[in-house]
């Protein structure tokens, strides 16, 4: 029998409850799921579902509180401040749906950022990189531009070529297009569709089914609950035996 | 992340609020300014004083009559306490050479129209060894006028120009008093020392002042020691007690000083002045920080979500740690930068200045208050920056983001 690969995130019976002021607010419950490389996954659910916190969870910003998460097959919870900062800085990376670029500051030092936390690609391969990512999302003639002179559509391109800079295998967008008009919209998932057909694991959190339909897979949260997979485990796990068959 | 990157992300946080910037250092910059500016000051007073000293000569001392707490204000009026068997008495000590006796000869001195308010004082040939003057031309008084009482004069530059102007005085005649005496030699300039100006004043053989005033004490005695001079200082003491029967409990009748114990008074004045500088330094400096700590808080907070941001692509808790601890610590050290520089070239405005008052003032800078206070405000950024920047650090990178 040959050895299966791993997941690239794995959540077995995951849980996360909030403790605010003593009070415990659950949030997830019982999620199970797993997630190979390359796969384009919208999480979807309305507000409170806990789409979001499944997100952070999954993009190591937020820990869980029950159940295990796997990273490659390997245990999280074991995973330091440290640990966690160095998977956020060369593994994974983000675009919100406020943007979140720095103000004052151009694009090309906004999608640099990453490199500047990055352990192990050299000083010297930066400006490259920095170039190629804004080139990727077609903002070359704004490089130089300051953050605020872009528009809404503009600025999330650039939070794109931010998050693709240092080459992530997983790219978490957190309702990327909710503040956007549709043909900016479309522009970024045109984006991440690209990203994903290069071989970027995307992981999309939306409430908009027509954002989610550019997804392969589509995992809904309801109250904390997965309550509908397109593609589930059990499902991919018994193709796989089909295939070893 | 490099200290360099880190270092410029800092430098761009500073530099992001220019006016903001500026006004937090603004502290700093009077702090270290005005430590800089004063220490600067003491160190050309300083200057002023040592360079007084080493022209007395540091194994320079005097004798005057009269009680100590009375102190030398009473000189040579109405003290006759120093004798002439003192003196003798003095010649024998092997702690001191040249004892020098000096004696004042009242009267207005004047040449021709001139008259000058010159005070006239009758000495030996050592006085001036002792007191490090040099005659400019001429001679000075020798042996021999001393030995024959001879009516000559060596004056004092001023008073040489006061009743001369331009001419050279040299042979020609000066009346004190009711006597005439020849003029030898004019004494070189030195300006004033310790509040006496020797360039006014005139210097006539000893013998020749006791014969025209018939005093029969002494109005000071100068010398020079030959050991430390706080050890000659004690045996001048001892000996002239004993000489004039004082007892154990009573003060003494007159007053020994050295040069080395001005210099000693006045290493303690400034070690005072500096500690005081150095206080108000402190003072300012904490003030300054607090403003430092205040503005960092503030940044801390409004920058909330970039720290959120910098932790979701990879920044770990050191990183922003270190960001936000650079930026305190540029903010003070431009502050103090500003601040050193402000004090120099203030120095150097007063330098141009105060020589119009006293020649002898120089432009010095004190570079340890300097390096001191360039340190201590580094140290005051890091301890008053450490707190903010420990609670960006400590932010969860999700509560940061979702800060609003």
């Amino acid at each position: 029998m040959t050895a299966m690969t791993p997941p690239l995130l794995e959540t077995r019976s995951l849980g996360k409850i909030y403790l605010n002021d003593d009070v415990e607010t659950p949030v997830l419950f019982d999620v199970s799921l797993a997630i190979t490389k390359g796969e384009f996954v919208a999480i979807m659910g309305p507000s409170g579902s806990g789409k979001s916190t499944l997100m952070h969870i999954l993009g190591f910003l937020d820990t869980h509180t029950s159940g295990d998460f796997l990273f490659q097959g390997e245990q999280t919870q074991a995973f330091d401040d440290d640990a966690l900062a160095r998977i956020r800085a060369t593994r994974v990376s983000f675009v919100f749906q406020a943007f979140n670029l720095l103000p004052r500051t151009t694009v090309f030092d906004n999608v640099l950022l990453p490199l500047l936390y990055h352990p192990t690609i050299p000083t010297s391969e930066r400006e490259a990189r920095t170039n190629k990512a804004i080139a990727a999302v077609g903002l070359t003639d704004r490089a130089t531009f300051f953050s605020s002179q872009l528009s809404g559509g503009q600025k999330q391109r650039v939070a794109i070529a931010r998050a693709l800079v240092t080459d992530p295998e997983v790219i978490f967008a957190d309702e990327p297009t909710g503040n956007l008009d549709s043909a900016s919209g479309a522009a970024v998932m045109e984006a991440l569709q690209k990203l994903n057909d290069a071989g970027h694991t995307i992981i999309l959190v939306t409430h908009e089914s027509e954002t989610a339909a550019h997804a392969k897979r589509i995992i809904r949260l309801h109250d904390g609950r997965v309550v509908e997979d397109t593609t589930s485990f059990k499902r991919r796990v018994a193709n796989e035996n089909t295939k070893l068959k | 992340m490099l200290l360099s990157d880190t270092l410029r992300s800092s430098l761009a946080g500073v530099s992001s609020n220019w006016m903001r910037s500026g006004l937090t250092a603004l502290g700093i910059v009077i702090g270290v300014g005005a430590v800089v500016l004063m220490t600067a000051i003491g160190a050309s007073m300083e200057q002023v004083i040592l360079g007084q000293i080493s022209s007395l000569g540091a194994r320079s001392m005097v004798i005057f009559p009269g009680r100590q707490e009375g102190g030398p204000q009473g000189v040579g009026t109405g003290f006759d306490s120093l004798t002439f068997d003192d003196l003798a008495a003095l010649e024998q000590l092997k702690t001191i050479e040249t004892p020098a006796p000096v004696m004042f000869v009242p009267g207005v001195v004047s040449a021709e129209t001139e008259e000058d308010a010159a005070r006239v004082m009758g000495v030996i040939p050592p006085f001036f060894e002792n007191q490090n003057i040099d005659v400019a031309r001429g001679r000075l008084i020798e042996y021999a006028d001393e030995e024959a009482a001879l009516f000559v004069a060596v004056l004092g530059p001023d008073t040489a120009r006061n009743l001369f102007g331009d001419r050279d005085p040299i042979g020609k005649r000066v009346k004190i008093g009711d006597h005439f005496y020849s003029v030898i030699g004019v004494m070189q300039a030195r300006g004033s020392q310790f509040f006496q100006n020797f360039d006014s004043r005139v210097f006539v053989p000893f013998s020749t002042a006791r014969q025209v005033t018939g005093q029969k004490y002494l109005n000071f005695v100068t010398m020079r020691s030959l050991v430390e001079p706080s050890l000659a200082l004690e045996d001048v003491q001892s000996l002239l007690r004993q000489r004039h029967d004082i007892a154990e409990s009573a003060d003494d009748d007159f007053t020994v000083r050295s040069a080395d114990q001005a210099n000693e008074i006045l290493g303690g004045v400034s070690l005072g002045l500096t500690a005081f500088i150095t206080m108000i330094a402190a003072i300012s400096l904490v003030v300054g920080g607090i403003g430092i700590m205040n503005i960092m808080i503030v940044s801390v907070t409004e920058r909330t979500r970039e720290i959120g941001l910098r932790k979701a692509v990879g920044a770990r808790q050191r990183d922003i740690l270190l960001q936000f601890l650079l930026e305190a610590v540029a903010l003070t050290l431009v502050g103090a930068v500003t601040g050193a520089l402000v004090g120099v070239l203030l120095a150097g405005v007063i330098s141009l200045i105060v020589p119009m008052f006293l020649e002898s003032y120089h432009f010095a800078l004190s570079l340890p208050a300097i390096a001191i206070s360039l340190v201590v405000a580094a140290f005051t950024g890091i301890a008053f920056g450490y707190s903010p920047a420990r609670t960006a650090a400590k932010l969860h990178p999700i509560d940061a983001l979702r800060y609003e």
